[in-house]
């Protein structure tokens, strides 16, 4: 330890060492987290429009959510990603997923969600024109998006609507 | 100043002795290799061809930010919404890391998918190759698994400077091969 070099060398080597050993221990003590969220309530509300745009089927909803999800949170979580899901099958594509809406939680105190009539932020667009009469599940997801260390999504599938026969246009009654 | 004198001359004497000098170099070489060896490895174990990337642009912000690591794997389950996944558009050689939005699965199981990035506003038809209206499961290099901050900033500085990076290694070169053995 008799030169700037040697001090500096081991100064640096040993700071990166230590940071990793830290970086290591933060991402397993929330390794096994479970936490609970409750989801109380995700259903349809209303079908705003449903129609044939640019030879695609396209329909848009509101929705009711009523969902606590500050138990998914962990002092690791830097954001919990909640995003809603419109899952359904049609004749060209055996499985569809759609995200409807999405928001961004960072604090635990912004997870208590009581959502009514909520209109979605992205259609629920098909591929071709087969939407009518379709059944479609919708799917709370939650991503927990850590500090430092794994991610992971937890889902739970709730309300199941059918898409009518004939195209509705906005405004018109269902 | 004295230091760098110091290491010239004793660079000076390792190539009178060719002997010693071929050892030296071989000891450089094992380091990088056994980092080459590693790398390769941590492709096999999550067949990513790319299992570390460093996010580049802020449009996963706040949970991703720039200068952050992100470590992938590829295994072969279907593409499913909500996966964090890193695409490269073809032709670029830039990795995205986004969120899948939409996924169309086809009856053989080949999938469709559209990408966003969480804060964006719209969804990522205009970054994708003229024309290209989905991503294919080809197009996609792993899902992120995991994440480490800030280290990623050290490439950033590397790539924005590439004169660091040789002025990096030649350092590193000429203490391994100079050190002393005691």
């Amino acid at each position: 330890m008799n030169t700037v070099w040697v001090r500096l060398n081991a100064v640096v080597f040993f700071g990166l060492t230590v940071l990793l050993g830290l970086a290591l221990m933060t991402a397993t003590s929330t390794y096994l987290h479970e936490g609970h969220p409750t989801v109380k309530t995700l259903r349809l509300n209303k079908i705003k429009s449903f129609r044939s745009q640019s030879k695609v089927d396209r329909a848009i909803i509101n929705f009711d959510l009523e969902a606590d999800l500050a138990p998914a949170f962990n002092w690791n979580i830097k954001q919990i990603f909640v995003f809603v899901v419109a899952e359904f099958a049609t004749k060209t594509n055996p499985l569809n997923q759609i995200i409807l809406w999405d928001k961004i939680i960072e604090k635990p105190e912004d997870a208590r969600l009581n959502l009514k009539k909520m209109h979605v932020k992205y259609g629920l667009i098909d591929q071709r024109e087969e939407l009518k009469g379709t059944d479609v599940t919708l799917h709370l997801y939650w991503d927990h998006m850590p500090l430092t260390g794994r991610l992971y999504t937890h889902s739970v599938a709730e309300d199941t609507f059918t898409l009518p026969m004939e195209y509705i246009r906005p405004g018109q009654q269902v | 100043m004295e230091e760098l004198v110091n290491k010239v001359a004793e660079l000076k004497m390792l190539w009178k002795h060719k002997r010693h000098l071929a050892f030296r170099c071989l000891n450089v070489a094992m380091i990088g290799l056994s980092a080459l060896m590693l790398w390769k490895s941590l492709m096999v174990v999550t067949r990513s061809e790319s299992p570390v990337v460093v996010v580049l642009s802020g449009s996963m912000e706040p949970a991703f930010q720039r200068g952050d690591i992100l470590f992938l794997s590829n295994h072969d389950a279907p593409l499913r919404v909500g996966e964090v996944v890193v695409y490269k558009v073809a032709n670029k050689d830039i990795p995205i890391v986004h969120r899948i939005m939409k996924v169309h699965e086809k009856p053989d199981g080949s999938v469709e998918v559209l990408t966003k990035g969480d804060a964006n506003r719209y969804d990522d038809t205009g970054i994708y190759a003229p024309g290209q209206k989905w991503l294919k499961r080809e197009d996609i290099l792993g899902r992120a698994r995991g994440a480490l901050r800030y280290v990623g900033m050290v490439t950033i500085y590397l790539n924005d400077y590439p004169k660091l990076k040789y002025v990096l290694l030649g350092i590193m070169g000429i203490f391994v091969l100079t050190s002393k053995d005691s």
